[in-house]
């Protein structure tokens, strides 16, 4: 039986978590995202909601970065944030025993 | 100046105690009621229900009785301000629906008061406290005044109401009590810690005085301390009466039960949840101004059997600006999200609720900052920012579960976009304003649904915006549009939904111009995250135009429908900023929408088309981010969308056509 993560990943019982689009695995209970693909591009290719440059207001480099299935390429994942942070958005489900 | 500790500070330090403690401390300096647990376990259902639901609606009424006499028309038109019933230690029992943020610490000034100011001035009928010190509780900033009594019922404390609302202004450097320039609170309103205000019935002129000195609008803060006053005379009445009915053990039965319903039932709901941990992060762009600062809130949240734990560990050190907040905010960053997306069919009854959870936070930090840090803005800055955090981590865990990932929400906002104006109005008496325009935010995309359009802001659920007209009216401006942004929305599966836009000019001020305080960040990223592989919601964006042909184009019978039509010249404001505007400057400021859900590229190409219809999307995003091609007419175009779909799948992953042998 699977738990449900969220839209796109699901948690099997030995704790794989696959993705829900195309059921390539995608990591563990511990590490969800571990294979995903991950890019970092500029803030402005997030899409014409980003008005301005980051660097007008802020001296930190600014990054989209996003997170995809490798397989089918579905995005799971997807922030804007500084470019020397690594990603602070992690969950984890517990296993049942 | 680097932030200095202060000597003594650290008495007004509040962290919740515990009712047994409590009770231990006061001793005999106050007679607490109390009931016993027999009259509990024996309530009946129908007197429980009936007597729980006259407690909200007395919240309620508290409500309306501010807002009849308050004269602000942050208060009056934009329920900037909340109220609550608590019990004889000050757990609270019901909260209203106006600005929960606000109210999510009255328990803690109450508390409070109960430990220092029982014996000297001592707490008797009829009196009434007044406190904006946030390291106390009572609201999240200077501002948040709150104003809370003591009811007694046959000598002895029965429970406590409050009410808290937004005060324009209280002093400081800059009008409003927003000093941008803070790097400490000593720029700020001075924190006032709980003083008997109203005593025995009668209002304390001395103290009065030294409150309302302190503000450039004396007068009108004056009749929001009455608003006040009444909503706690309307409160007494309607609970005396209760216990005139019902019997006072009665009555506080039912306020110990709501309580224990409210805890054992999110305990229920927390055990049908998988255990497990989510982690996020929330940032701050400029802490004052000129500063060019990034800073992060941290939070892990870990959900055991029927048990919640906020970790902070890993928040950026306090800094010295006006960003910071202290517990106070840091708690109304929870409960908040806690409210309304857990505890819809639960009584908001803060007091059990908060019984379910455990926070893990370092004091020094900026969402549990030490005094004398700057904390002018806490209540739209780090508050705001530990909701955002929350936010996410609750809807991770929400996303687990098949009924209630239903309530999720994405983050809403993001933050509070603030402009506010001061000088001399049209009637030539001084004013201060805050714009409470952003009270129309984008609400988060949901699980199953788009968030709603300027739909306001998850924490104020009873929020809204002044209408354009009143806002002319009261003050010295006039609006050229206040109107939805294509593209604010965060994109996703399901969109965020838009924010919005005003832009406006002085006018009729006896002065030609008047003077702006602007602090509103989320520009050089955006603040309303989105979730399981949607976008963040668009970026804040203010803009200030000079010397604008504005008034010749009114002149002549025209207005202006964009900023490109305006001429003069284009200043992108920072984060933070204080300036004039002049008789031909105009102000444009937008403000965030909510947080997408889902990946983009799955959303319903029709959906896509509708908003591109409706103004919600432009055909630049629909192409781009969506990948949904539309035909001239707006219609889609099914086969260039596939290819187009295709394509940005494989270029947003920073592959090439190349990458199509390894997936088959």
């Amino acid at each position: 039986m699977s738990l449900f993560i969220d839209d796109n990943l699901e948690q099997h019982d030995d704790g794989q978590v696959t993705c829900r689009q195309c059921d390539q695995v995608l990591g563990d209970a511990q590490s969800q995202l571990r294979d995903a693909r991950v890019t970092e591009t500029a803030p402005r290719t997030a899409g014409p909601s980003v008005r301005e440059s980051p660097t007008l207001f802020a001296d930190r480099p600014v990054i989209l970065r996003r997170s995809f299935c490798p397989r089918c390429l579905t995005q799971l994942q997807a922030e804007i944030v500084p470019a020397d942070e690594p990603s602070a958005r992690h969950r984890s489900l517990s296993v049942k025993p | 100046m680097p932030v200095i500790p202060v000597a003594g500070s650290e008495d007004f330090a509040n962290v919740p105690t515990s009712p047994t403690e409590t009770r231990r401390i006061v001793g005999d300096a106050v007679r607490l009621h109390d009931v016993d647990q027999s009259v509990i376990d024996n309530l009946d259902p129908l007197t429980y229900e009936v007597v729980r639901h006259r407690l909200t609606s007395v919240t309620e009424e508290m409500g309306e009785a501010l807002k009849r006499m308050s004269g602000s028309v942050v208060v009056t038109d934009c329920n900037d301000f909340d109220a609550a019933i608590m019990d004889e230690v000050g757990d609270v029992v019901q909260v209203g629906l106006y600005n929960t943020e606000l109210a999510a610490s009255l328990d803690m000034a109450a508390n409070w008061t109960l430990r220092h100011r029982a014996t000297r001035p001592g707490i008797g009928p009829g009196d009434m406290f007044l406190c904006n010190d946030p390291w106390v509780g009572g609201g999240l900033h200077q501002n948040d005044v709150s104003l809370f009594a003591p009811l007694f019922i046959g000598g002895e404390l029965f429970a406590w109401t409050g009410a808290v609302a937004h005060q324009v202004d209280l002093g400081g450097v800059s009008p409003g009590s927003w000093s941008v320039g803070a790097t400490d609170v000593f720029w700020e309103s001075i924190p006032i810690p709980p003083v008997k205000i109203v005593e025995a019935g009668e209002i304390r002129d001395d103290i009065e005085d030294m409150y309302l000195r302190r503000s450039r609008v004396p007068k009108l803060v004056a009749l929001d301390l009455r608003a006040k006053i009444g909503a706690n005379n309307v409160a007494h009445d309607r609970l005396r009466a209760l216990c005139e009915k019902y019997g006072a053990p009665t009555v506080k039965a039912v306020m110990r039960r709501v309580l224990n319903d409210a805890e054992s039932r999110l305990r229920a709901k927390l055990r049908e949840l998988p255990d497990g941990s989510w982690s996020s992060v929330a940032h701050q762009d400029s802490a004052r101004s000129g500063d060019r600062g990034i800073y992060k809130i941290v939070c892990t949240l870990t959900k055991t059997d029927d048990k919640l734990v906020f970790d902070f560990t890993g928040t950026d050190p306090q800094v010295d600006g006006l960003i910071n907040c202290t517990y106070a905010g840091l708690r109304g960053g929870i409960m908040p999200v806690l409210l309304t997306t857990v505890c819809g069919d639960i009584p908001w009854a803060p007091g059990g609720l908060y019984r379910c959870v455990e926070i893990i936070s370092e004091p020094g930090t900026i969402n549990n900052c030490t005094f004398p840090s700057g904390i002018g803005k806490a209540s739209v800055a780090s508050a705001w920012a530990t909701t955002n955090v929350v936010t996410e981590c609750l809807a991770g865990m929400l996303d687990a579960h098949p009924e209630h990932r239903q309530r999720l929400m994405s983050v809403c906002c993001g933050t509070w976009d603030f402009a506010l104006l001061a000088g001399v109005d049209q009637r030539g008496s001084g004013f201060v304003t805050m714009l409470c325009d952003s009270m129309a935010g984008g609400l988060g995309a949901r699980t199953h649904s788009d968030g709603v359009d300027t739909g306001g802001l998850a924490c104020i659920p009873m929020g809204r915006v002044a209408d354009v007209e009143m806002n002319e009216f009261s003050f010295p401006m006039l609006y050229l549009w206040r109107r939805e942004e294509a593209d604010s929305g965060g994109p996703g599966r399901y969109r965020g939904g838009v924010g919005a836009s005003s832009c406006f000019i002085p006018y009729d001020s006896p002065l030609g111009g008047v003077h702006l305080v602007v602090s509103a960040p989320g520009k050089a990223l955006p603040l309303a995250g989105g979730l399981s592989g949607g976008l963040p919601a668009g970026t804040q964006h203010d803009v200030l135009l000079r010397a604008t042909t504005v008034r010749a184009d009114f002149a002549s019978g025209r207005i202006p429908s964009t900023l490109s039509e305006l001429g003069g010249q284009t200043e992108v404001l920072p984060t933070h900023h204080e300036t004039d505007l002049g008789a031909s400057d105009v102000y444009f400021t937008h403000w965030q929408g909510g947080g997408g859900y889902g990946d983009p590229l799955l959303r319903d190409p029709e959906a896509v088309a509708a908003d591109v219809i409706a103004h919600k999307v432009t055909r630049d995003a629909a192409n781009e981010v969506y990948g949904v091609s539309l035909t001239a007419d707006n219609r889609v175009d099914e086969a260039a969308t596939e290819a187009q779909r295709s394509a940005l799948r494989l270029s947003r992953a920073g592959l090439t056509e190349g990458r199509q042998e390894i997936n088959p």
